[in-house]
């Protein structure tokens, strides 16, 4: 049984939905924030997220960190070094999706070179008829950043753990590789 | 004199910041360095290493593997309570075999040494073997 603790950023343009996300994350899927309140700032929340089949559980640390640009250079400074990535977008904003690769960017210059295994998430899905970003385009350019690709909606708890599950599935199985590689390690004698 | 096995003279690991039990902190001071104690995610990370009693350190041995900063402290008191900073150490990147150093301690006497690891060259690192040069 192991206990893994992963740094997960949570970023994306403004009003996209993040803190709805991250509110819903932690209650299990019971609290969606109605009014909107924008994050200026850094929040954070623990998530433990159990790896079925195993004993395993890996304790997310989500960091919130705000979208709008005015904000993001003070957040950035509180990033650290993450440990995966949780990149989110708006379906109903096109602008929102464009954003992010300059959000990945920022991320991987936080990496160190480190790979930061990660999810795209494309937020209010609900939101059908306003649809702007089609799920195959979204698809094929998480493929191309190594990001596995979620649809959800906050508002209607859609598939809200599905982001969460593969993100602590990823550190998980990343986990297990490096251990793997340090056991095969020669020793100095 | 050299102990690259701590264990069997009464030094323990008192703490430590992660902890999977295939690979329990434990690992560090039974002087074999195939057996590990692993780091779980995110830094800094640490351990503390509690001698039987006072004791004069010439220097430590740590071989490990992706550790990129190392700060050592110790503490002279019985109780674990109060830590001043003896050295700190850049190890350089390996591939496919362990990194070891020899930190120098000048003969510094302590009850308990604290190994805090504030970087790593990966999301995970190891720690094989800590031996200690009195």
């Amino acid at each position: 049984m192991v206990k893994l603790r992963a740094r997960c950023l949570l970023v994306g343009d403004a009003a996209v939905g993040k803190s709805a996300l991250s509110q819903m994350f932690h209650s299990d899927g019971t609290l969606f924030q109605k009014n909107y309140s924008m994050t200026t700032g850094v929040e954070l929340q623990m998530k433990c997220v159990r790896i079925p089949d195993t004993n395993d559980s890996v304790e997310l640390y989500i960091i919130d960190s705000a979208g709008r640009e005015t904000f993001v250079e003070a957040c950035e400074k509180m990033w650290g070094r993450p440990s995966l990535v949780c990149l989110v977008f708006d379906l109903t904003s096109e602008q929102s999706f464009t954003s992010c690769s300059h959000w990945m960017e920022r991320v991987r210059a936080h990496s160190e070179g480190l790979h930061v295994p990660g999810v795209l998430v494309g937020n209010k899905s609900d939101l059908s008829a306003r649809r702007e970003v089609q799920a195959s385009v979204a698809q094929e350019w998480a493929q191309s950043q190594g990001l596995e690709y979620f649809e959800t909606s906050a508002k209607e708890m859609e598939n809200c753990d599905a982001p969460l599950l593969s993100l602590a599935r990823a550190f998980h199985s990343l986990y297990h590789e490096r251990l793997e590689a340090i056991q095969n390690l020669q020793s100095p004698g | 004199m050299i102990d690259s096995a701590l264990s069997p003279l009464g030094a323990k690991v008192v703490l430590a910041a992660s902890s999977d039990e295939n690979h329990p902190p434990e690992s560090i001071i039974d002087g074999n360095p195939d057996t590990f104690w692993v780091s779980t995610g995110m830094f800094p990370q640490e351990f503390i290493i509690g001698f039987a009693e006072p004791t004069k350190i010439a220097a430590v041995t740590v071989d490990c593997y992706n550790v990129k900063h190392l700060k050592i402290e110790k503490n002279t008191s019985d109780n674990a309570s109060h830590f001043e900073p003896v050295t700190e150490k850049e190890f350089e990147q390996t591939e496919g075999h362990l990194q070891s150093s020899a930190i120098s301690l000048n003969g510094t006497s302590a009850t308990h040494l604290r190994f805090i690891i504030t970087s790593g060259y990966d999301h995970f690192v190891s720690v094989h073997r800590v031996s200690v040069e009195s």
